[in-house]
């Protein structure tokens, strides 16, 4: 009995180093955003946190009534929407070259499709932004050789958030990429080389052996890929600054923003309506592709 | 599990007591002046922050002070631009200013509401500085800091095309400078006639010039509202978006602007922007490109007016060496110091007097911003000027680039201005 005391006395010991920096770092910042949220605090509060009025909903119910805000959620919508399944749908064509089609140079292309992961935003930006440019960008011109009388990607709302989401999914999917590879390389040769005896051809063995054996992969990838897109901000950030007319602007650019003009109280509501949009979507995720027994 | 809810419960209650703790102290009035100075030199170390090229210019010009008292040590740090906001509220939030800073004109409104500045003693003469330059560092009625340097909005044009277009000099009023801008087009074989910012951040900057050329007041109900849906306002914003919806400036323009290069390869031969364009079209255009180009001041409308820009040097309230931190303060204010610091950094002199010495007077371009600067205005020093003009800015980029209705446009931004207030 006493052993099993200084034996418990001795874990918390352990695990307190570590209990003090998630409390201080993690646990403490989190629940004080939260209170920021139902008060009216701004930076100037900043020296007496507790001097402020508490205001309840009002925060949440004022980013609901914000049109800027249901822009920029919209905005999101728009680009997770679009930009997931594109993102994975090059993702897993990618893998499935690499992993049969190209034999040699594989580590070259699979570098290749990575590089952009590990590239900083900032210098893509840059180039992004001559390939984009109206007059003589790289795109433009190509499409005007094909006769396609190219659009002003980041100078036309209607086209800037397109440009944003191919721009997001080039530098995004080598992420996802390998991990599909990952998953492939463990899809077993013996169940294709029974389909294909049995007279299955490469898509029927792709859309019934692959894809069923990759669920988990592909559950984890577009989740993974999902919180990222909807906290998605860099690329506005660096591109248009959330322009033209607003159309790029995406909620975690606009709360940012708010915590800017010192609106603390206010951007903390923000910031938990967007962590309550990730824990539903990703719940649901977890709902339509979780193993089926 | 008993003991968890009683723990639950006991943080439940303490949760509560903290937030019955909460609510505001009263506020206090504004309209005071700071304390006065000792005599005799400074003495003692005086930390300093400084920003940018100025940051890492000031030290040299600092020596200077501590020669001429023996017993002090400034000590100046250069912070980033990008990293200087934060830096500075989260120093003012933990009470860990220095003893003076240079401070970004717009910031003064929120660094005052949270009451981190020392008001200025009566020692500094305050109309020794531009007006509106003075204005940047009045808060409530209280001034803190001066003007350290000041920058303003002139019209930039190509001399060698507006001959071509048939003008010797941009005509001084609005009609004629859109005239002119059209002719650039038709003329001096000009993509557009002038370079406009078609809304998004910082546009304000290129529409309030004309704005206050136009008479146009920002404040309304005694400096207690923003005041953006004026008459005023409206004309102005008609204007600027006709040179949209004509097809003189382009609306479509990138949300990173190619102004130089455009002004040098004559694709747009004018825009309104600030003193640091001349160096930067200079370095472009190469070495006789100084001859193809001037600046004149804003056209009028009723009157010329532009925004005046630029830093203020302020003393934390927190100092522990305040006298001598205000006697950096003026010495930095004094005629010889600011001519220096001219010849050192370029930045223009915020002192009036200081425009007749022979440094700034050879320069014909630069005595153009100088006169300028006698009617430029500042946006007002509210905490929350950067919020409420982004509402405009949006505004007037549905403006300029869908052709929205100017005054539903103003009355949209005000409706955003009066929700936001004026942070008091």
């Amino acid at each position: 009995m006493r052993s099993s005391v200084a034996a418990g006395r001795a874990a918390w010991l352990f695990v307190l180093p570590f209990c003090l920096l998630f409390g201080i770092f993690t646990a403490w910042p989190v629940l004080q955003s939260l209170f920021m949220s139902f008060t009216d605090t701004r930076n100037r509060d900043l020296r007496t946190p507790f001097a402020v009025e508490f205001v309840g909903l009002d925060n949440y119910a004022q980013a609901f009534a914000d049109p800027l805000f249901r822009t920029a959620a919209a905005n999101t919508a728009y680009f997770v929407l679009v930009g997931v399944p594109l993102t994975l749908l090059i993702a897993l064509a990618a893998a499935v070259v690499l992993d049969k089609g190209i034999t040699r140079f594989r580590a070259f292309f699979r570098l290749g499709f990575y590089t952009p992961v590990i590239t900083s935003i900032v210098a893509v930006a840059v180039v992004w932004r001559f390939l984009l440019q109206d007059e003589f960008g790289l795109i433009n011109t190509a499409l005007g050789w094909i006769g396609i009388d190219g659009p002003n990607w980041l100078g036309d709302p209607d086209w800037s958030m397109p440009a944003l989401i191919l721009m997001a999914a080039w530098r995004n999917f080598g992420t996802a990429m390998i991990i599909f590879l990952a998953g492939l390389q463990a899809v077993p040769a013996s169940l294709h080389e029974a389909a294909s005896i049995d007279g299955a051809g490469s898509w029927r063995r792709f859309r019934h052996i692959t894809l069923p054996l990759l669920r988990p992969t592909l559950l984890f990838v577009s989740v993974t890929t999902a919180i990222g897109y909807l906290q998605f901000f860099e690329e506005p950030y660096v591109m248009t600054n959330g322009g033209p007319l607003n159309s790029t602007i995406s909620a975690s650019m606009y709360t940012y923003r708010q915590f800017g003009f010192g609106n603390y109280g206010y951007a903390s509501a923000m910031s938990y309506l967007i962590f309550v949009v990730i824990a539903v979507v990703t719940a649901l995720q977890f709902r339509l592709l979780r193993e089926r027994s | 599990m008993a003991r968890t809810t009683s723990k639950t419960l006991a943080g439940v209650a303490a949760l509560v007591l903290v937030l019955a703790a909460c609510g505001r102290g009263d506020e206090k009035a504004g309209g005071q002046a700071g304390a006065d100075i000792s005599q005799g030199p400074a003495t003692g170390t005086i930390t300093v922050w400084a920003m940018g090229a100025e940051g890492e210019k000031l030290p040299a010009l600092a020596e200077e002070f501590e020669k001429a008292n023996p017993g002090v040590d400034v000590q100046v740090t250069a912070i980033p631009w990008d990293a200087a906001h934060n830096k500075f509220t989260s120093a003012i939030t933990a009470g860990q200013t220095p003893d003076a800073a240079m401070v970004g004109s717009t910031w003064m409104g929120e660094f005052a509401g949270m009451d981190a500045l020392d008001p200025t003693p009566s020692s500094i003469d305050k109309s020794a500085f531009f007006d509106g330059a003075q204005k940047t560092t009045e808060v409530d009625g209280t001034s803190y800091g001066i003007p350290w340097y000041v920058e303003t909005r002139l019209l930039y044009y190509r001399k060698d095309l507006a001959k071509t277009a048939g003008y010797d000099k941009p005509p001084n009023d609005w009609a004629g400078l859109k005239e002119m801008a059209k002719a650039m087009q038709t003329k001096a074989g000009a993509k557009f006639g002038i370079g406009l910012q078609a809304g998004g951040t910082g546009s304000w900057q290129t529409l309030l010039p004309f704005a206050w050329s136009n008479g146009a007041q920002l404040t309304k109900n005694d400096n207690g509202a923003y005041n953006f849906d004026s008459p005023e306002m409206k004309e102005t914003l008609e204007y600027y978006g006709s040179y949209f919806s004509e097809g003189i400036a382009d609306k479509e323009a990138p949300a990173q602007p190619t102004t130089e290069p455009d002004f040098v390869s004559g694709r747009v031969p004018m825009f309104i922007s600030g003193p640091w364009m001349m160096s930067a079209v200079e370095k472009i255009g190469g070495a006789d490109f100084k001859d193809k180009y001037d600046v004149v001041p804003m056209p009028v409308k009723k009157t010329s007016s532009s925004f005046v820009g630029g830093s203020d040097f302020v003393v934390f309230k927190q100092t522990k060496n305040r006298d001598s931190a205000w006697k950096f303060v003026t010495w930095l204010a004094d005629a010889k110091t600011q001519v220096k610091w001219y010849q050192s950094s370029t930045d223009l002199p915020s002192v009036k007097s200081v425009w007749q010495d022979p440094a700034l007077t050879a320069d014909t371009k630069l005595a153009a911003f100088g006169k300028q600067l006698d009617t430029a205005q500042a946006p007002p020093t509210f905490a929350t000027w950067e919020q409420a003009i982004t509402a405009l800015d949006t505004e007037v980029e549905k403006v300029a680039r869908s052709g929205a209705d100017a005054g539903g446009a103003l009355k949209a931004a005000q409706a955003s201005a009066d929700s936001i207030g004026t942070g008091k």
